[in-house]
């Protein structure tokens, strides 16, 4: 198959986003390691989306879901987990994490757009509203908010 | 609970199925690939079985 611009922007998300996200998590300190960790689904999701649509294999979207549902459950359990080593500095990366979410709302509205109306388009948009969401809820368990259920 | 409060209490806890049901079942009904008679009977079971366990839950968190 030859190569068109979903599969190339779904290299350029993968490569970009992935190798940021790996090196993020290898080196540092931990509170850069779990922000990198979070960002991970934020730079392979929408590369699955770009390659369902690239492959032409609706399947992918799937993958995108389940990843969209647990990465955010993954970092919230890393958030409960090292909270006491995250205690001293907050791990906050505002800015990243509008970028991410920035760069998801494109994703899923440009393959949204090749789409065309009906219910694939509609999954598609739980997806990226299930990724963003996820995303900002995560990195604000991160950033020590909902003080309230600390501990609950 | 005192009978003249049972029947809206009841009232009540039906109408919240009802609304889980009808989301999760077209949840249910977005996120499948073919829509056919047999999706559509195990996507309304599922949802129901859903929509106990999202009362239960929502029930469960309330006191928050």
């Amino acid at each position: 198959m030859a190569v068109n611009g979903w599969i190339l922007a779904a290299t350029v998300c993968l490569g970009g986003g992935g190798a940021a996200a790996l090196w993020g998590v290898t080196t540092g300190p931990p509170a850069r390691r779990v922000v990198a960790q979070n960002m991970t689904t934020s730079a392979l999701c929408p590369a699955l989306l770009l390659l369902s649509q690239g492959y032409g294999r609706p399947a992918y979207v799937d993958l995108a879901l389940l990843l969209a549902l647990l990465g955010p459950v993954g970092t919230l359990v890393f958030a409960r987990l090292l909270g006491d080593d995250l205690e001293g500095g907050r791990p906050s990366a505002w800015g990243l994490t509008w970028t991410a979410a920035g760069l998801s709302a494109v994703v899923v509205a440009a393959v949204c757009a090749a789409t065309g109306p009906g219910r694939a388009m509609v999954k598609l948009l739980v997806v990226g509203a299930l990724l963003i969401a996820g995303n900002v809820i995560a990195s604000r368990a991160l950033s020590g908010g909902f003080r309230g259920v600390r501990g609950g | 609970m005192t009978p003249r409060t049972a029947p809206r209490t009841a009232l009540l806890a039906l109408a919240e199925l009802l609304a889980w049901w009808g989301a999760l079942a077209l949840l249910w009904l977005v996120l499948i690939t073919s829509v056919d008679t047999l999706e559509r009977i195990v996507g309304a079971g599922a949802a129901a079985v859903g929509a106990l366990l999202a009362r239960a839950g929502r029930r469960a968190v309330t006191w928050r």
